[in-house]
């Protein structure tokens, strides 16, 4: 197994570096000729995303994932989310907005949280009409990361179908499961309507 | 937020940047990020030895490194040699750049990370945010770096009592208490620092919390407690060689030197190129009788940890021990020989002792007159105890029991006696003098009872 995990990362691997020149010659051509080149660079970076996703879906399959838990300023882990998408969303005409006081820290992964976050952003961006904000609080003693927004929500509603699990949503339902603390193990929840009264999505970590 | 506009491009401007990387398009894509952020002085190196070169000349203010450089080499060997030659100041940034996700896994359980990762690829402006990040708590715990380096610790715990409670110490708790840990086992306050950890702990299992609890236990010298923790560590965090390293050290002060040397020898299997790693085989394999291995080890770190300055005559005297204790003369004696006397002369006492101990014992004959010349000066010399265990071997074969006892009762009366104990006793008893060995623990046991004071002088020991 461990055969097929080394092919398929050094290939991973091998596209990442390569996706990774494409966007710096993009940003060498910005500087160069005063020209934004946002959306040809988010693009390679959601190729990039994608790969690593998949990678790290065949992963977890086979149980050769590990979470790599450290405290993290959850802060930080939005603000780097925005980073991410928020020229994006700004092109599409979205706001995208933060709410987060507490808590400071909390131990995570950082980066898959941060994909699994991007991904969720990546998917209001496709469906809000003009707003998605993404939030952190402490509740019931787990940290309640969500992204809302304000398009039509799921379609089916969540409640009433299982939802249909792309590589997305199974990677971050299945990192969700692995960060456990104290007996307790993290969790993925959909559902429509809240603040916003679209789609909301929780990732809920102990 | 607001702080972050703080680091402009001018700030960066005036920093020195060095990029590593083996692929000459990879250097000018970090190149264009760093750029982009505003800087403007920025080296490049191609690999490991050159940026290694580059770094002593001129250390830079920020170091790109990727972390695949190409042969055997990675950048976090770079890491792990820079800090060990202490060649980048702790206000210096490292970041690591990898298109590894796995990479995450490789850093949670390094003994030394990088100050930051960053996975390929990702935009000029993310990786401005995460190094404008760093910056911001390498300016934060500057007061510390410079209490750390000046030992003063009555200030390094002022700054960490009164950034706990500001907005920013909030961000930094747990680099906070883990510093704070780090203060009391350099403080010899072994108690407190298990206090601290125990409090870090209560949030999370951290392999390294849970070793530096153990390097707590072994500060108050509750060993059986400190190896518990630790063979679990090894199990759960199987990556986690430093962990592997203290489990080792833990073992070897247990005298179970079987289980170090097995614990150690798994970890440095994969890490073949951590010398440093190489050289706690060698101690571990040697008290542990395994000559072959401790040879081996020896003669890997003498060949080829090539930084300069890495091989030590210690090293060195290592690989003659070994040999000498394999009983292959011929190459220990060549091996002694590569002791030059210049290289001799940059020696401590310990290994200038040591030395004449590990000549006095290939050659007794040769060597007694010159023995007899430094003895009594040994035995006023507070030696080490690889040195002194070197001394009564040289002892033994020369037939000077006095100056036997003398280095046995030395390492008695220090804790080191517990790792050579077995070696001790053995060499002891093969000379015919299990009872004065037995009378020397009886002695160390009965002072240990009168709590260090003083105890009146001894009778002359039976049997020397």
């Amino acid at each position: 197994m461990q055969g097929v995990l080394d092919i398929l990362s050094s290939g991973v691997h091998d596209a990442k570096n390569q996706l990774f020149l494409a966007e710096t010659l993009l940003v060498q051509a910005e500087a160069e000729h005063g020209i934004s080149l946002d959306e040809a660079r988010f693009a390679i970076e959601l190729a990039a995303l994608r790969l690593s996703r998949v990678l790290t879906a065949y992963k977890l399959q086979r149980g050769l994932e590990t979470l790599s838990i450290s405290m993290q300023p959850v802060g930080e882990l939005l603000e780097e989310a925005v980073l991410i998408n928020r020229k994006h969303c700004e092109r599409l005409g979205l706001s995208l907005t933060v709410a987060h006081q507490r808590p400071v820290l909390w131990p995570l992964d950082r980066e898959l949280s941060l994909d699994i976050l991007s991904n969720a952003l990546q998917n209001a961006s496709r469906f809000a009409r003009s707003r998605i904000v993404l939030s952190a609080e402490e509740r019931e003693g787990f940290l309640r990361l969500a992204v809302e927004d304000d398009g039509a929500g799921f379609d089916p509603p969540p409640h009433t179908a299982a939802p249909r699990l792309g590589v997305g949503l199974f990677v971050a339902r299945e990192i969700a499961a692995q960060h456990q603390r104290g007996g307790r193990q993290g969790r993925l929840s959909l559902s429509n309507g809240g603040a916003l009264g679209g789609a909301v999505f929780e990732l809920w970590l102990p | 937020m607001a702080a972050l506009t703080e680091l402009g491009p001018d700030f960066y401007r005036a920093l020195r940047f060095l990029v590593v990387d083996d692929q000459p398009a990879a250097r000018q894509g970090l190149r264009i990020c760093a750029q982009t952020m505003g800087a403007f002085l920025v080296e490049f190196s191609a690999g490991y030895q050159d940026a290694i070169a580059r770094i002593r000349r001129a250390p830079p203010d920020v170091i790109l490194c990727d972390y695949q450089l190409g042969g055997e080499r990675s950048g976090q060997q770079l890491l792990e040699e820079l800090r060990r030659f202490d060649m980048l100041a702790d206000e210096a940034v490292f970041i690591m750049v990898t298109a590894e996700q796995a990479y995450e896994q490789v850093v949670a359980v390094v003994e030394l990370a990088p100050d930051d990762y960053i996975i390929k690829p990702f935009s000029p402006e993310r990786l401005k945010l995460r190094l404008d990040r760093v910056l911001r708590r390498k300016r934060f715990f500057q007061p510390l770096y410079v209490a750390k380096r000046a030992a003063d610790f009555p200030a390094a715990e002022r700054f960490l009592d009164e950034s706990r409670d500001t907005d920013e110490g909030q961000l930094h708790r747990f680099e906070l208490m883990r510093q704070q840990a780090e203060v009391q086992i350099l403080k010899g306050d072994a108690e407190a620092a298990e206090r601290v950890f125990d409090e870090i702990l209560a949030a999370h299992a951290f392999p390294w919390a849970r070793a530096g609890k153990a390097r707590a236990l072994v500060g108050q010298n509750r060993l059986q407690e400190a190896r518990e923790i630790m063979d679990q560590v090894v199990i759960d965090a199987p990556m986690y060689f430093g962990g592997h390293d203290l489990k080792t050290q833990i073992c070897m002060d247990m005298g179970d030197h079987a289980e170090a040397q097995r614990t150690v020898e798994e970890a440095s299997r994969k890490t073949e190129r951590n010398y440093v790693r190489k050289r706690l085989l060698a101690d571990a394999a040697l008290l542990n009788g395994d000559t072959e291995t401790a040879i081996e080890a020896m003669a890997d770190v003498v060949r080829n940890d090539s930084t300069p300055g890495a091989v030590t005559v210690a090293d060195r005297l290592m690989l003659v021990r070994s040999l000498v204790e394999a009983g292959t003369l011929v190459e220990a004696e060549r091996a002694l020989d590569e002791i030059t006397p210049q290289r001799l002369e940059t020696a401590g006492l310990d290994e200038r002792a040591s030395w004449q101990a590990l000549r006095a014992l290939m050659k007794p004959d040769a060597e007694r007159a010159r023995v007899a010349g430094l003895r009594n000066a040994w035995m006023a010399t507070p030696f080490d105890a690889q040195t002194r265990l070197d001394i009564v071997r040289a002892a033994m074969a020369l037939g000077d029991r006095e100056l036997a006892t003398a280095m046995t009762h030395a390492l008695f009366a220090s804790d080191e006696i517990r790792r050579v104990f077995k070696v001790v006793r053995d060499l002891f008893e093969a000379q015919g003098m299990s009872p004065v060995f037995r009378e020397l623990q009886r002695r160390a046991a009965l002072q240990k009872i009168s709590h260090g004071d003083d105890v009146p002088p001894e009778a002359p020991l039976q049997g020397v």
